[in-house]
């Protein structure tokens, strides 16, 4: 490895080492000297903007702004004399002159907060302590460290009106410093180009072209602007007047299988706001609007389920746990194994998942372990395992010369790795998209394919043939831009998984992967399909199949099990009922919100969420990731596996005794390959399917016309998430 | 109008550098920046519309709505402001239904005003298309606007 360069300089009067190329700014505050700065952000490329951070360089003419200025071996800075202060202060001040200032200097601040004076709970920010940026302000914070105690300039208060239109987050720009942080968060970090500064002068604001909404200009409402922005201009709706969060906790997004990270922030014990970690090694904190915006009114709904209840002929009737977890096995067991099923969600923790298989197996007797994956995918279960569990690494696809996205649209989704498609194509890889309507990628691509789905087959055949040298004219225009021997990659999208075209398009990616040599990502909404395989949560796959010799072998669902036929009692965990499910008479519904209308369950049993008991899951990448305690369970909601264990012990003495998470863990170390080493990495192998095929012809999971809305646990989060209504609109149109 | 739109993009390179160029081409043979042709340069140079429009916002010289028949401008230099120009400005806005800076809704008139037109001499000065008229008053100028259809 060579060694980075150094260079020596000296910052009031303290020789320090900085690496080389790196800023004045930088190599302060590696060496823990302050200098005040506004616009200035770590991952942020550097702008000089807010000119607070001017310094004295000897040999340098005037005051260079310390973020801009790379530094030179022998400089010598100085921070902090009275001239650079004095200059600061008037700088700020002239900052100040267009950004309401009484929150920083009123002298009855004090007074005003304790005794709430005035009504701080205000849309607009006009002076006062309205601002829902109060106390977490890095404006406040600049102004004590620069010293400033009062201003001498007027305030020109610009009268722009506050947007509100938008969903998950409102917009003041009376407060904006035009610092530049947000632009260039979105430019450069996100490589969305959203936002963008318009106009000039005391007009200038920041936003997209022309009269459009956010929403309209493809904003993907990922919450990075919020997040960098020092004033309150910019603030989440549903959490701009929490304040400042008691307790952040690292926890993981349970969303979809990219895994990201999530810093979780807690407010007087209950789950406020999100935020994205850019320290993250598998998303780099490029998290998207589902982890960032749909996390807290998810997990507080109003609807959350808080007590056992059950169906009487008279209505609902909450009853104690003990009775709900008696009537429960009394259910089960009357109905025996061949009256049963049990259908789990693929977005359980693994612990849950372990739990539920041994349940179904040792318990009850069945092996009818359904879920939504089975329903969705039927027969095509098989090619989609085989194509998913070696879904390429995010990292790696910025690296690729080639790619063909089928059926993707990352604007609010899999964002992660549509970021990583973009800075592929700006580095020069040739970009192809395949999708039914204009889709995010389509603007660096070199070709934009749009037509039906049905037609897409065709259109891949075409660039098979045409790499192997034998295309038609029309195809080869597309395909020629691919070179065989190249680092190409493929990415399917859900418009794919979700197409009535998809067993065809699963072919032939299998073709692509096995005779050319693509390497493939498969983007899909089942976040812990990795945690079901690795469990045993499908029929006729018994817990560790996931080995690191050999292959999974996997049997189709359809070969091994009726999936039509009805049966007596239906135990749902953490999945909600739909019509493609088989009926049961008696349907025991344990899940944290309520099911969708038309179902009526005759037992209900609150079960806690990913922020209040803690787990693991394991990502498309093969880590093992985990869920932290964030809050206290909701009401009298319990953890899923304590349910059932519960019910377990009470359907046969001695069956599942599970007292604590860690007792399951240490069984899932002892059990299932991955768990136990360092690596926290779960092996990843081909797929063979076990057996024989079921008949073809299976049309199980196709009725639908596109895509399901983001869900979790089987509601739709648009039904809990008031944003998320607004973009499941867009997505559509 | 697409293929006009692909006519001056194809005499342009892809570069980014090439942004203020093709703005200015697009907007000399349409007038504006519309929409359409806006998404055509951000497909061609792959830079987002809302970047161009960010660009193209900061210079006066373009604009993003068709243009009226005829462009009024009304002096409000020191010697015209003096002699009344505001009174003319406002009387425009009240009589066309317009502000300063916009195109009245039959497309008949766009309604801006000047510094100076260097003829302060003959103050209120008015430019209609690109003829100045001098010494205007209300009822003068109110007779001169039916000439411009």
């Amino acid at each position: 490895m060579t060694k980075e360069k150094k260079v020596s300089i000296t910052i009031d009067n303290r020789k320090v080492e900085a690496k080389a190329k790196t800023t004045i700014l930088q190599a302060a505050r590696e060496n823990d000297i302050d200098i005040p700065s506004l616009c200035a952000l770590e991952h942020l490329p550097s702008y000089g903007a807010c000119r607070l951070c001017v310094v004295e360089v000897d040999g340098i003419r005037g005051f260079p702004t310390s973020c801009t200025t790379p530094v030179e071996d022998g400089m010598v800075i100085r921070t902090d004399t009275a001239e650079v202060r004095t200059l600061r202060q008037e700088v700020l001040k002239l900052l100040l002159s267009e950004h309401p200032a009484s929150c920083l200097f009123c002298e009855e601040q004090t007074d005003c907060k304790n005794f709430q004076g005035t009504i701080r709970k205000v849309g607009v920010t006009t002076g006062c302590r309205y601002c829902p940026n109060d106390e977490m302000c890095e404006l406040q914070e600049v102004t004590k460290k620069v010293g400033l105690t009062e201003t001498s300039y007027p305030v020109y208060y610009r009268n722009f009106p506050v947007e509100k239109e938008d969903p998950f987050y409102d917009r003041d720009y009376n407060l904006c410093l035009l610092c530049g942080r947000c632009v260039r968060v979105c430019n450069d970090i996100r490589l969305n180009g959203t936002l963008s500064f318009k106009q000039r002068g005391k007009l200038t604001t920041v936003g997209p072209a022309f009269a459009r909404t956010h929403l309209e200009a493809g904003c993907e409402f990922c919450g990075a602007c919020v997040a960098v922005c020092p004033t309150g201009a910019l603030s989440a709706k549903a959490s701009k007047w929490s304040g400042k969060p008691d307790e952040v906790v690292e926890s993981t997004c349970p969303y979809c299988p990219v895994g990201c990270s999530l810093d979780i922030k807690v407010k007087a014990g209950e789950v406020v706001d999100v935020s994205a970690d850019y320290d993250s090694p598998t998303e780099h904190g490029l998290i998207c609007v589902k982890g960032r915006f749909a996390i807290p009114e998810y997990v507080l709904s109003p609807d959350r389920l808080a007590r056992p209840t059950i169906l009487k002929p008279e209505g609902y009737d909450f009853l104690p746990w003990e009775e709900a977890l008696d009537e429960a096995a009394a259910k089960l067991k009357a109905a025996g194994p061949k009256n049963t099923f049990v259908v789990v969600s693929p977005q359980l923790s693994n612990e849950d998942l372990f739990v539920a298989q041994r349940f179904a197996r040792e318990v009850i007797g069945t092996e009818a372990i359904f879920s939504s994956v089975i329903f969705d995918l039927g027969s095509d279960l098989r090619s989609f395992v085989d194509l998913a569990v070696m879904s390429e690494q995010i990292d790696t696809i910025e690296e690729t010369k080639g790619i063909l996205t089928i059926g993707l649209d990352t604007t609010y989704g899999f964002t992660p790795l549509g970021i990583a498609v973009k800075k592929a194509a700006k580095k020069g890889a040739i970009l192809v998209t395949v999708s039914e309507d204009e889709c995010n990628l389509d603007m660096l691509s070199e070709e934009a394919f749009q037509s039906d789905a049905a037609k897409w087959p065709e259109f891949m055949d075409g660039i098979m043939k045409s790499m192997s040298g034998n295309g038609t004219r029309k195809s080869k225009a597309a395909a020629s831009l691919f070179k065989k021997g190249e680092r190409n990659v493929v990415i399917i999208g859900p418009d794919a998984i979700f197409s009535g075209k998809r067993k065809e398009i699963f072919e032939r990616v299998l073709a692509m992967r096995d005779n050319l040599g693509w390497k493939v990502t498969v983007c899909h909404p089942y976040t812990n399909l990795m945690g079901m395989l690795a469990m045993g949560a499908l029929p006729g796959l018994k817990p560790g199949g996931l080995k690191s010799d050999g292959v999974l072998k996997l049997k189709d669902p359809v070969g091994v099990i009726d999936l039509k036929q009805g049966r007596k009692v239906g135990y749902f965990i953490g999945e909600a009922p739909s019509p493609e499910m088989p009926k049961c008479e008696y349907l025991i519904y344990e899940n944290a919100l309520p099911a969708p209308s038309g179902f009526d369950p005759n037992l209900i049993l609150p079960a806690g969420l990913f922020t209040e008991s803690p787990g693991t899951t394991i990502s498309s990448e093969g880590k093992i990731l985990t869920f932290n305690r964030a809050s206290a369970p909701f009401a009298e909601s319990k953890p899923d596996w304590w349910i059932i264990s519960g019910i377990a012990a009470r359907m046969k003495k001695g069956a599942l005794k599970y007292n604590s998470l860690a007792a399951i863990q240490s069984e899932i170390k002892k059990s299932i390959p991955g768990f136990s080493g360092k690596e926290r990495r779960v092996p990843r192998k081909k797929v063979v399917m076990e057996g024989k095929a079921a008949a073809a012809g299976n049309p199980l999971g196709l009725g639908r016309d596109a895509a399901p809305p983001a869900a979790f646990r089987g509601v739709p989060l648009h039904d809990h998430v008031a944003g998320m209504k607004a973009i499941e609109e867009r997505r559509h149109k | 109008m697409p293929e006009q739109i692909r006519k001056i993009l194809g005499k342009h390179g892809r570069s980014p550098d090439e942004l203020i160029p093709i703005l200015q081409d697009v907007q000399a043979a349409f007038g504006y920046l519309g929409e359409e042709s806006v998404k055509a340069i951000s497909r061609y140079l792959r830079i987002s519309e809302n970047q161009i429009y960010g660009v193209s916002s900061f210079y006066a010289q373009f604009r993003f709505t068709e243009p009226g028949r005829h462009g009024i401008k009304v002096c409000l230099g020191t010697a015209c402001h003096v002699r009344g120009g505001g009174t003319l400005l406002d009387m425009l806005e009240r009589g066309l239904d317009v502000h300063c800076g916009e195109t009245t809704e039959d497309k008949r008139y766009d309604l801006d005003r000047v510094a100076c037109l260097g003829c302060c001499a003959l103050s209120p000065v008015v430019q209609i298309d690109r003829d100045i008229y001098s010494r205007m008053t209300v009822n003068k100028l109110t007779e001169l606007l039916k000439n411009y259809e």
